[in-house]
């Protein structure tokens, strides 16, 4: 399936619709999620600074500087053990206790502030550096403290979590992505089966059914219904057939009674030659009013049931080229030109005597009503899923207002009437159009500047 | 001759049994199938034609059932059902030929002739004889009185049908039929311009002719000295 008939298909489009939800679900969850660990992790290491924070303002506040300096000296190794660092400061930022070496030169002495700033420490031979988070505190005396946390371990969670969250997040795509895929897939295969099935049953074969599988899900619902659509199809078809076939019994048998008796006058010795010569003409009407009760017959039964058999393929350029063969001597004698344009394969599918029908009375047509000195031409065309044959003249054509009616039943327009021998039934163009469609084509009529253009397409012959 | 027909159209029937007698057959009619049947596997008949539509058991069954018995007398089938669907259907049953009422007495005749005279002979011959005409099927060279003569591939097939079939008529319909397989009725006189082309090809330039019209029915070729 190329991208954009697969985007054309409902199924995918509903697979992407819904995975594009679960998907912004799941990141914003997901998100949200990160975003409160951020925050807790935060709040942890801001609450244990503060404590810290207040434990020495407390310290302070009961023995003074000393105090402070002393509590901080016997912490000298509270870095390797908490990550914590200290330090106490005068009013000109030097260093008088804690475990940091210096004021960091980027954290300016502000009361309450909060500060990052990152620390070098060299421990076992390796430098390394660590963010710090910190509070600066002043106090009373012009004294300055700051105390901090080594995040760096936080920051190294959050960082895991953050990438964890990110592979979830690729997984589930990959994960929903190829159940729509999969599922879509299905789903349209299923439906491009039932089609094929629904679309060869209607045009090839009215007697098959489509199968009703075990789980009787949706599509086996729909296969059901459209079984039983069929069965009415099929009985509605027979009883069309039956009809037709009764309507022809009752009208020719009346037909041949006649023609019976008109021949036994005729074979008997003591007929005279003035009986003889009222019978003959009486039998040739007789023989054209069968004609034309045939083709209408022909044409109803085309209109209605379409093909009572499965189609054949057949190749229209063979076909054609036969049809040109039979009609060549007839068009010579009659000072017409026969031009074929057809070369290779053309394969439709449907029945032969049927099609050689239809080009049969588009020839005679020609022979009809192209006067002497015209030229006829034929071609058959190959495009993708069509077939088209295109019978052309330069005769006298067929006004833009009357080719729609041209194809109706016994419309015989004035102007080509007069000029064509009489023997017309007026239904050369409507078997034309039937056959046609019974080969799931149809008939345009065109200008051929001058003369008329007769194009019927036919669907193409699929294996 | 000896032919059966089956037909439940009385009046009909009669005429037809009598055209058919007054051309030199004997006839022997039943008014409906199970009749017919019963007739045809008693009798040796040379030829059976049977009306599609009738009492009791159709006539595509009659067909059927004699040949499930091995008879394999040709059966012509007669009937008013004349779409190309019906036809098939009829040949399939195992007629031999299929008309479409009405049709015309001497297509009758004509295709009656034809299937009584089908399987003598020609059907392996490799040389065809008529008169001072000579066919060689296998060259497709044709010569007549030591002159060759140039056809088309057509008029060669069409002079092939008539020469397998000669002193018989052949009708339009059984040369649309049987040269182009084609099962329509053509409104035009197709044929017959295809039939002036042989005749000028084959008589023309010859004293006597070989290909005759016979009237209301179609063509014979026939040496008539």
């Amino acid at each position: 399936m190329s991208p954009e008939k697969s985007f054309r298909s409902s199924t995918t489009r509903l697979a992407i619709v819904y995975g594009a939800a679960v998907l912004l679900l799941v990141v914003a969850l997901q998100g949200t999620v990160f975003l409160l660990t951020r925050s807790a992790l935060q709040r942890e290491v801001h609450a244990v600074v503060t404590a810290e924070l207040e434990n020495l303002a407390e310290d302070f506040n009961d023995g003074g500087i000393n105090s402070i300096i002393e509590v901080l000296r016997s912490r000298t190794d509270s870095w390797v053990r908490t990550g914590a660092v200290f330090l106490l400061a005068d009013q000109s930022l030097r260093r008088l206790a804690g475990n940091l070496a210096a004021w960091p030169p980027d954290v300016g002495p502000v009361g309450g502030d909060e500060v990052e700033f990152r620390i070098e420490t060299h421990e076992r031979g390796a430098a390394s550096t660590h963010p710090i988070w910190a509070r600066v505190e002043r106090l009373p005396g012009n004294y300055w403290l700051l105390v901090g946390t080594d995040t760096s371990e936080s920051r190294r969670a959050l960082r895991r979590f953050g990438l964890a969250t990110l592979w979830g997040i690729g997984l589930i795509t990959m994960l929903i992505g190829l159940l729509g895929w999969g599922y879509s897939r299905q789903t349209a295969r299923r439906v491009r089966d039932f089609t094929a099935a629904c679309d060869s049953i209607v045009h090839s074969d009215l007697s098959r059914r489509l199968q009703v599988g075990a789980r009787s899900d949706e599509f086996d619902q729909l296969s059901g219904t459209v079984n039983d659509m069929l069965n009415r199809i099929e009985q509605q078809a027979s009883l069309l057939r039956a009809t037709f076939g009764s309507i022809a019994h009752d009208l020719r048998t009346p037909l041949y009674r006649l023609r019976v008796r008109l021949e036994e006058g005729l074979l008997h010795n003591d007929t005279s030659r003035a009986t003889r010569e009222l019978v003959a003409p009486v039998l040739e009407e007789l023989d054209r009013v069968q004609r034309t009760l045939g083709t209408l017959l022909e044409i109803a039964r085309a209109e209605a049931g379409g093909l009572a058999r499965k189609p054949e393929r057949i190749d229209l350029v063979a076909l054609v080229r036969e049809m040109c063969e039979l009609y060549a001597p007839g068009m010579q004698e009659k000072g017409l030109k026969l031009q074929l344009d057809a070369a290779g394969e053309a394969p439709v599918g449907g029945e032969r005597q049927l099609l050689a029908q239809l080009i049969a009375n588009l020839l005679e047509n020609a022979l009809k009503y192209v006067p002497a000195g015209g030229h006829v031409s034929l071609a058959v065309q190959v495009a993708a899923e069509r077939t088209i044959l295109i019978v052309a003249d330069d005769g006298r054509g067929i006004a833009a207002a009357d080719r729609e009616r041209a194809q109706r039943p016994f419309v015989r327009l004035e102007d080509v009437a007069t000029a064509a021998t009489g023997s017309g039934s007026g239904l050369g163009l409507s078997l034309v159009r039937a056959i046609a469609r019974v080969h799931r084509g149809d008939v345009e009529l065109q200008d051929n500047n001058p003369g008329l253009r007769v194009v019927c397409s036919f669907a193409s012959w699929r294996d | 001759m000896h032919l059966l027909l089956i037909e439940d159209d009385t009046e009909a029937s009669k005429y037809l049994a009598k055209g058919l007698r007054e051309s030199g057959y004997t006839v022997d009619v039943a008014a409906d199938g199970r009749d017919g049947l019963f007739q045809a596997t008693e009798e040796p008949y040379d030829l059976i034609i049977a009306d599609r539509q009738l009492p009791h058991i159709d006539g595509l069954t009659v067909v059927q059932m004699l040949r499930k018995q091995a008879n394999k007398v040709p059966v012509l089938i007669l009937s008013a059902l004349g779409s190309v669907d019906d036809r098939i259907e009829g040949l399939r049953a195992g007629g031999d030929d299929y008309l479409t009422k009405p049709f015309a007495f001497g297509e009758l005749l004509a295709r009656i002739e034809a299937l009584l005279r089908r399987g003598q002979g020609t059907a392996t011959a490799t040389r065809l004889k008529v008169g001072d005409l000579e066919i060689d099927l296998l060259g497709r060279v044709v010569v007549r009185a030591g002159r060759r003569i140039e056809l088309t591939t057509k008029e060669f097939q069409l002079l092939e049908f008539l020469a397998r079939r000669q002193g018989q008529v052949v009708t339009r319909t059984m040369l649309l039929e049987g040269v182009w397989d084609l099962h329509f009725d053509p409104q035009t006189n197709v044929i017959d311009v295809h039939m002036s082309r042989l005749r000028n090809a084959v008589d023309r330039d010859f004293p006597r002719p070989l290909i005759h019209t016979v009237r209301g029915a179609g063509y014979v070729l026939r040496d008539e000295s």
